[in-house]
């Protein structure tokens, strides 16, 4: 059995400033500190936050520089360019284009996830891969395979 | 028998009193929360065993406590004095953060920010019930309900109080399923916890992910150089993330590096937390002022998000301001919960977390500001 030892409660603790509310925080310069701390953090986060949203239109300006510099106006078209964009992309004729998307996606399988085949339309210039994507599930053009994974219908 | 009375006299149960016990019943608090109701269990299983292990009683001087020098657990605790096992911790967390939510609605940052007003809050609180400045700052950080800031910061400004400020942050982090809807609910209408938050009409870009580590890390340092220990390391190991071509570290740092500083950090700030520094009136202010400190950064956050929907033709759920703490993803998911209870169509998950990630930088901004004031 183990022995209770009583000791004294040490009441120095209470004694570690002799100033207390409005006084002792006049006194250390709480409220300079408290506004100048929040300010700093504010405009901080404020001025990435602004950065943050013209960053994309920053990369799609130095993305699109590079797709106009001369260099890439004299590449020779290898036999495995993007196909152009036609009608039969049109989002309101999904099942025509289907086969169109079924030949451009057949390396990835017979299964995929949904990020593969939006790098896939994505590199082939399809107009609206979101919205494309959803519109073939919503169709049942795009069935689900278990997983995470997709399909092509029939 | 001499022999026997000194062994008997050297062993814990001789030296036990009542606060030893004290302390062991709140371990087994501790422990209970995180296995049977698994509130943050990573932090507080650790935490809990550490407090065990921290406050069996031991004849001093044999090299055995954690404060005292040459015991392998004063070793152990070298990590958490010198802010080590935080920045570990950090670049395990970088590690593991996708920013795109956040680069998708950078206007969701400005909710991080005003949730770091709780800090502040608190600051002018702990000031005015007596505490020393650097005291004030360490308790006030609990606001930004980041553990491992806590800890940093603590480290540098008032050591003596590692382990209740440690305890208080970690207990209402993990209290947070109760702190923060009531709190929620309370400073918002029903129309407002039914704004549903607009679609993402672009997908975020490889080179944003890799350009917005570099940029945060220059302009987030440059403001505040003293949470270079902290940013520093977790844009580092978010670079390490996006950039795909260190698949290994990135791994590492996502998995045994920061679970290896968890364990340390979590079993040793337990071990520190000892019954002569944690049973004080000290660490019964610290736990009220933490408690303000957490409701203060919740309700600054919504509130701000209502007073930008004055100025803003796009509504912003006020419920995300709730988010804008750095407890992740545990605010992010509570957000969500209170939102889909309102309207179980409204997805708020991303957009909370947004704010998360921001609370996250926010809230090491305002450990780096605190330690330039008070050095």
């Amino acid at each position: 059995m183990f022995f209770f030892k009583f000791t004294k409660i040490d009441f120095r603790c209470f004694r570690r400033c002799s100033v207390y509310g409005i006084e002792a925080i006049n006194a250390y310069n709480g409220w300079a500190m408290a506004l100048a701390g929040a300010l700093i953090v504010m405009c901080g986060l404020a001025v990435l936050s602004f950065v943050i949203s013209k960053l994309h239109i920053v990369v799609d300006l130095m993305e699109k520089r590079k797709q106009d510099s001369p260099d890439a106006s004299l590449a020779i078209p290898s036999a495995s360019s993007k196909p152009a964009l036609t009608a039969e992309h049109d989002l309101s004729n999904l099942e025509s284009s289907v086969a169109c998307y079924y030949t451009e996606t057949a390396k990835l399988g017979k299964t995929f996830t949904l990020q593969d085949l939006f790098a896939v339309f994505r590199e082939c210039d399809f107009p609206h891969p979101h919205l494309t994507i959803r519109s073939l599930k919503e169709k049942g053009l795009l069935i689900p395979a278990g997983e995470g994974l997709f399909t092509w219908k029939g | 028998m001499e022999l026997l009375i000194q062994f008997l006299s050297n062993t814990g149960y001789y030296l036990a009193d009542y606060r030893h016990v004290i302390m062991l019943c709140v371990a087994c608090v501790f422990l209970y929360l995180a296995i049977a109701k698994e509130y943050e269990p990573l932090l507080l299983l650790p935490i809990g065993f550490g407090i065990i292990v921290g406050n069996v009683p031991f004849f001093k001087g044999f090299g055995l406590g954690i404060y005292e020098p040459n015991s392998v657990l004063h070793y152990l605790y070298f990590g958490v004095t010198t802010g080590i096992y935080p920045s570990i911790v950090f670049l395990g967390l970088g590690a593991m953060t996708d920013f795109s939510s956040l680069l998708l609605r950078p206007k969701l940052m400005l909710l991080g920010a005003a949730a770091q007003m709780g800090i502040y809050f608190t600051l002018l609180s702990a000031l005015a019930l007596g505490f020393m400045p650097k005291e004030a700052a360490s308790i006030a950080i609990i606001g930004g309900a980041d553990g491992p800031t806590s800890i940093f910061l603590t480290a540098k400004l008032a050591p003596h109080l590692i382990g209740p400020i440690a305890i208080a942050a970690y207990s209402y982090m993990a209290l947070i399923p109760i702190i923060q809807p009531p709190i929620m609910r309370l400073l918002t209408t029903k129309k407002e916890r039914l704004i549903r938050m607009p679609e993402d009409e672009r997908t975020v870009s490889r080179k944003e992910l890799l350009i917005f580590p570099v940029i945060g890390v220059i302009l987030c340092c440059f403001l505040a150089p003293a949470s270079i220990p902290l940013l520093g390391t977790f844009f580092f190991g978010n670079i390490l993330r996006v950039s795909g071509v260190v698949d290994r570290l990135a791994k590492t740092a996502s998995s045994a590096i920061i679970d290896t500083a968890t364990i340390f950090l979590g079993f040793t700030v337990g071990a520190s937390t000892q019954a002569d520094v944690f049973l004080t009136p000290k660490s019964v202010g610290i736990f009220a002022l933490g408690a303000i400190a957490f409701s203060i950064a919740t309700a600054s956050g919504v509130l701000f998000a209502k007073i930008l929907n004055l100025f803003s033709k796009s509504k912003i759920n006020p419920l995300l301001g709730a988010a804008g703490v750095s407890a992740v993803p545990g605010s992010a998911r509570e957000v969500h919960l209170v939102g889909q209870h309102e309207d179980p169509g409204n997805y708020l998950l991303m957009h909370a977390m947004a704010c998360n990630s921001s609370g996250v930088i926010g809230s090491a901004i305002c450990a780096g500001i605190l330690w330039s004031f008070m050095v």
